[in-house]
């Protein structure tokens, strides 16, 4: 049976990510230290909390380190979620804190204000997709999946170069990136029913 | 384009869902958990499951069921019920509730609202306001808290306003008299609400047909529509409010049907 392991560095809530890969016929574990990463077969990064709280609660674990060498080096599925899309990227104007940076670009905040829709965007939003990959195989386009977040990957640099799923909200954002075997998304597969659901069984069916 | 949100209420007291009428548990209608099932499969865009004992002696057991219906629940869960301090948010957070919902100890001690806001982050608080009309306020409604049972100083939009202020990321806004009454929303409520606060609204509280959710949408405009016990009494009832609304022309979220095989899906454990 595969192992997959669920990254827990001390913040957010885990629990929601758990339930829903719980219910696939893999060898599931809560991960709180880096160097119990080495035998995973698929690494899950899930997680609602802020991004320079998160970075430094990877590297406190030493979940940093093994992950570069796990996913980059040793070419192990990576599954972000939510805050774990925005960690793949190389900063985010959230805080100062340097990305793990496998994907070229800055996480920005949406704006205030009058001529903006409320800020967080919460709730369930259509997602397009712009191009076959493996996390939307079978997944119709456009697809509803719920969402919960300030700070978005824009359509700029690898957010556009990899975009494996698109959504709106004022404007345009990468709502799920994919490339090889690094795969995120913005939204909450785990809270996003069938869709979700079957988004998640198309990641661990690829390992 | 904003899709609103069809929102399935429980409310638990003692262990059992119990259907209320102007904050009054009327008759038990069953078990949380075939309920949440029935909810799952059928189109509800959240869930949210309420604790309305009036002591704290069921919380434990309330804790047991919020975490034995979070492993089958794959839309987002509120709970709410017997908060009184941010580590009692935490709790429901830690058993899978995706969101805290807060009312009286909140109006009690504004601070709270902060207190949780910093710990579970200020997008999974919902605080809850139950108001009745009141023409000596400045809005025309009054707060009230303790299912009701008590009248506070506060004016609901003012109370609106102050909560969105410390922390709230979501509004649940009832109305006493309308709450199982089958009359519809209070719609002038709702729209004194939304109309003075930039966080989504929740409208809750007097929907007995239809219609009135799309009421609560366009004439209130509340961005999400909750109801508890008209849906206990129809078959599918999610589901065709669901579609009653996309009917009415507002964006709702398609429930489209993947298979996707759980092998491993908890299986319903009575209690």
């Amino acid at each position: 049976m595969k192992k997959v392991a669920i990254v827990d560095y001390g913040l957010g809530n885990l629990r929601s990510a758990y339930n829903a890969f719980r219910c696939f016929d893999v060898d599931l574990n809560v991960i709180d230290a880096g160097d119990r990463l080495a035998d995973a077969h698929a690494i899950v990064v899930p997680g609602v909390g802020s991004f320079d709280a998160g970075i430094r609660g990877l590297r406190a674990r030493g979940h940093l380190e093994a992950l570069q060498r796990r996913v980059v080096e040793g070419g192990v599925a990576f599954f972000g979620i939510c805050l774990g899309m925005q960690f793949v990227f190389e900063s985010s104007e959230e805080g100062s804190e340097t990305g793990l940076g496998w994907m070229k670009g800055r996480v920005s905040r949406f704006p205030d204000g009058e001529n903006f829709p409320k800020v967080p965007h919460i709730g369930w939003a259509d997602v397009r997709v712009p191009r076959p990959t493996r996390l939307f195989s079978g997944i119709e386009s456009p697809s509803d999946f719920y969402f919960v977040h300030s700070y978005y990957v824009p359509l700029e640099m690898d957010g556009a170069a990899h975009a494996a799923g698109i959504a709106e909200y004022g404007f345009e954002f990468a709502a799920a990136v994919e490339r090889d075997n690094i795969c995120a998304c913005q939204f909450h597969p785990e809270k996003s029913q069938l869709a979700g659901l079957k988004m998640i069984e198309n990641f661990l069916g690829a390992l | 384009m904003r899709k609103h949100r069809l929102i399935a209420t429980l409310l638990v007291a003692g262990g059992t869902v119990v259907q209320t009428r102007k904050f009054k548990p009327t008759n038990a209608v069953g078990n949380a958990f075939t309920a949440v099932d029935f909810f799952n499969g059928w189109a509800v865009d959240e869930i949210a499951i309420l604790e309305i004992s009036r002591d704290r002696s069921g919380v434990d057991r309330f804790i047991e069921i919020v975490e034995e219906l979070s492993r089958r629940c794959f839309v987002p869960l509120s709970v709410g019920g017997k908060i009184e301090q941010a580590e009692d948010a935490l709790r429901y957070v830690r058993v899978g509730a995706d969101k805290a919902v807060v009312n009286t100890a909140a109006s009690d001690r504004p601070e709270l609202i902060a207190e949780i806001a910093d710990a579970i982050g200020r997008q999974s608080l919902v605080v809850s306001i139950d108001a009745r009309r009141d023409e000596s306020m400045p809005s025309g409604y009054r707060v009230v808290v303790d299912c009701a049972r008590r009248d506070t100083d506060r004016d609901a939009l003012a109370w609106a306003q102050e909560a969105v202020e410390r922390g709230a990321g979501e509004l649940l806004v009832n109305a006493v008299e309308n709450d199982g009454d089958k009359r519809g929303y209070d719609i002038d409520l709702m729209r004194i609400v939304s109309g003075g606060t930039r966080v989504p609204l929740i409208a809750m509280g007097g929907v007995g047909r239809w219609e009135h959710l799309v009421d609560g949408i366009r004439l209130g405009g509340a961005d999400a529509v909750a109801a508890g016990n008209i849906f206990h009494y129809t078959e599918h009832s999610t589901k065709k409010a669901k579609e009653f609304l996309a009917a009415a022309g507002l964006p709702m979220r398609r429930s489209s049907f993947y298979k996707v095989a759980l092998p491993r899906r908890p299986k319903y454990r009575p209690f």
